[in-house]
């Protein structure tokens, strides 16, 4: 049963925060920056007048006069806590009046203007001029406001920031909650046998892309299962019908032979019994194959199997048998090598790979049984091995390969119901290529014959 | 025997009256679920055999209702669904044996004999005598006129099996599915194969024969005795 380990919704609801929280970042970096380039737009504003006052002074009063306006604005605090600096130096570099430290990195000539450490701190915009040659006067100004400002900006992004984020994950996370049921409903529809009449009764006029999902989860589960209970009732219908007749033309042929024929004609009675007998297997057989072929992938009704009593069982089972064909049955299982399967087909797949060697190997011959965890199971023989124009078809239904003895014994369909249960139980059943060298298993080596091999699909 | 068999194929119902008639056991037909249920229900039999498709009941549901009704006589289901997976769901039921036909008629006699015996409960002690056989069912060891018989664990099931149903048909379906729970037929001849072995082990050093071949059903066990 394949279930979901992470649901795509709780991925998605992640991704919708981390989302918001780098596009808050964005805002408040992008809104920060904006604030500060009018607040500083605007200091240079009051930069300039003031530059332009000084300079009004100093043409009508000098230098002294403007010395003492300087020392005059310095001793007054502005009520909005915005503060001037200036600095008034002559060509030596002399400071003549302001509390400016040092002549900051600007140039007078130019009338350079830009942002100067004040102290450690604090910035100020600030612009230097030449008012005469040897004179230059640098005025600074900090602007009260940046500081709050920025500081209430931040406040409104955290406290806004952190109310959308919480929006988001509570709707992000209904949302994810109200499709994930809907996408449950589906997947539980799936899950279980009668799932399709769930969904089709939960099902409303599709109205998004989840109910129309939905509608045809429901149609096709439907057909899946109307499918299946057809081929049920067909091959039980044609089992029935064709096993009924059958068994009362066996009970005619018992009567006759329980009428003491002569031996000549009780010999033709019993060999069409005998043809009976494999009618009966090879309806049996094709709807086996049908069975496996549509339980495909299936794992209701599978139980853990020890697959290496099972093959060591057989394997017994058929050494007497073998050892009178003359053969030698050799097997090599691993201990506690199990599968999740039907412990009944499981045994015909052996079975019907070990009736196959028996079969086509000649006496003298060997055969080799290797069981690996995996599971990998091989049997390989010494045997005439598959002529290559053959290998494609031995595991064709009603293909029939030249065995010892009788030309055609058995129903032609061991290998395709042995390929039919591998497949049931995710296994694939294979003719290894060219020689057994490349074989696995220390006893399949070298064989030089056929080597089946039976290991999981992947 | 008295024998219960609910079939709706009036031909099926009496080649099945005519192989029990020969055996001398006596069979009670009803050609319905429903009727079948009410005699089950009234009378007792000693086996019960069922057909698995009926006009209205099915033979599953029969065998279900019968248990739920607390009849425990054994059931036989003798169908025309034969496959490895119909037996599992026939055995799975509650029923006690499957039988697909068509089937030989010694194949239907010694299923009904032991499903009988084994209902009347002669196969559960510790040990079985049986002639000049031992079978210590616990201890897993094997005697002949007291001689230790050196069977392997799986010859062991056999011989076991066969004192089980000692003096009685035992088929090779029914050795497959109780020794080696296989419910379908090999090609290859193990059977056979096998119960040679153990017929040399049983009869080596011994003068009487001590298994008997039944051509074309099956073997008996004879009780090796001069």
């Amino acid at each position: 049963m394949i279930r979901a380990q992470r649901s795509i919704f709780s991925r998605l609801v992640a991704a919708a925060i981390i989302l918001s929280l780098v596009l808050l970042a964005g805002l408040w970096w992008l809104a920060r920056e904006a604030v500060s380039a009018t607040l500083q737009d605007a200091a240079a504003a009051e930069v300039d007048v003031d530059i332009a006052g000084l300079a009004d002074i100093y043409a009508s009063g000098g230098e002294a006069e403007l010395a003492a306006r300087i020392a005059d604005r310095l001793a007054l605090i502005p009520m909005d806590g915005s503060a001037s600096h200036y600095l008034l130096v002559d060509a030596d570099g002399k400071v003549i009046a302001g509390d400016l430290a040092a002549m900051p990195p600007l140039d007078p000539a130019t009338s350079q203007s830009g942002v100067i450490a004040l102290d450690r701190e604090s910035h100020a915009f600030a612009r230097a001029v030449q008012l005469a040659p040897g004179l230059s006067l640098v005025v600074a100004r900090r602007t009260a406001l940046e500081a709050p400002v920025l500081s209430s900006l931040a406040l409104v992004f955290t406290a806004g920031g952190t109310v959308f984020v919480a929006l988001v994950a509570l709707l992000g996370k209904l949302a994810a909650r109200r499709l994930e049921r809907r996408i449950d409903q589906i997947n539980l529809a799936f899950r279980e046998p009668q799932g399709a009449a769930t969904l089709m009764a939960a099902g409303t006029a599709p109205s998004d892309e989840i109910d129309e999902l939905a509608a045809h989860s429901a149609a096709a589960l439907a057909r899946v299962n109307d499918l299946l209970a057809a081929y049920k009732d067909t091959s039980e219908q044609l089992a029935h019908e064709i096993r009924t007749p059958l068994s009362h033309l066996d009970n005619r042929l018992v009567k006759a032979l329980a009428e003491r024929p002569e031996p000549r004609i009780a010999e033709r009675l019993a060999e069409a019994r005998g043809e009976i007998r494999r009618i009966v297997q090879t309806l049996e057989s094709l709807l086996d194959i049908a069975a496996s072929k549509a339980n495909r992938g299936d794992s209701s009704g599978l139980a853990p199997v020890d697959l290496s009593a099972l093959v060591t069982g057989m394997c017994e089972l058929y050494a007497g048998s073998a050892e009178e064909a003359g053969l030698e049955l050799r097997w090599n299982v691993a201990p506690d090598v199990g599968i999740v399967g039907d412990v009944r087909q499981l045994s015909r797949l052996v079975t019907n790979m070990l009736d196959n060697a028996l079969k086509y190997v000649p006496a003298g011959g060997r055969i080799a049984v290797t069981l690996e965890p995996g599971p990998v199971l091989v049997i390989a023989d010494d045997g005439p091995g598959i002529a290559p124009q053959d290998r494609a078809r031995i595991f064709d239904r009603f293909y029939r390969g030249r065995g010892r003895g009788e030309e055609t014994s058995g129903s032609g369909l061991g290998l395709a119901l042995a390929q039919a249960i591998a497949e049931r139980h995710g296994l694939v059943l294979s003719l290894e290529e060219g020689d057994a060298g490349a074989v696995a298993g220390a006893t399949a080596r070298d064989m030089g014959g056929a080597v089946f091999r039976i290991a999981p699909a992947s | 025997m008295r024998i219960l068999y609910v079939e709706d194929d009036p031909r099926s119902a009496a080649v099945v009256g005519e192989i029990l008639d020969a055996s001398g056991d006596v069979l009670v037909w009803e050609d319905t679920g429903s009727a079948a249920l009410l005699r089950a229900g009234m009378e007792p039999f000693d086996v019960i055999i069922l057909d698995r498709m009926l006009g209205d009941l099915d033979g599953l549901t029969i065998t279900r209702r019968l248990r739920e009704g607390g009849i425990g006589t054994p059931i036989l289901i003798l169908s025309a669904l034969g496959r490895s997976s119909d037996r599992a769901d026939g055995l799975d039921g509650g029923a006690d044996d499957y039988l697909a036909k068509p089937f030989e008629p010694e194949e239907l006699i010694a299923r009904l004999k032991a499903l009988h015996r084994r209902a009347s409960g002669r196969e559960h002690s510790a040990v079985i005598l049986y002639g000049a056989f031992e079978c210590h069912v616990k201890a897993r060891t094997a005697f002949r006129d007291n001689r230790h018989l050196p069977l392997s664990p799986k010859e062991f099931e056999l011989f076991r099996y066969f004192m089980e149903n000692a003096g009685e048909v035992v088929t090779r379906e029914m050795l497959l599915r109780h020794v080696w729970k296989m419910d379908f037929d090999p090609q290859t001849n193990v059977v056979d194969v096998n119960i040679g072995r153990l017929r040399r082990k049983l009869e080596d050093g011994f003068d009487r024969p001590a298994l008997e071949t039944i051509f074309g059903s099956g073997y008996r066990l004879l009780d090796g005795r001069p």
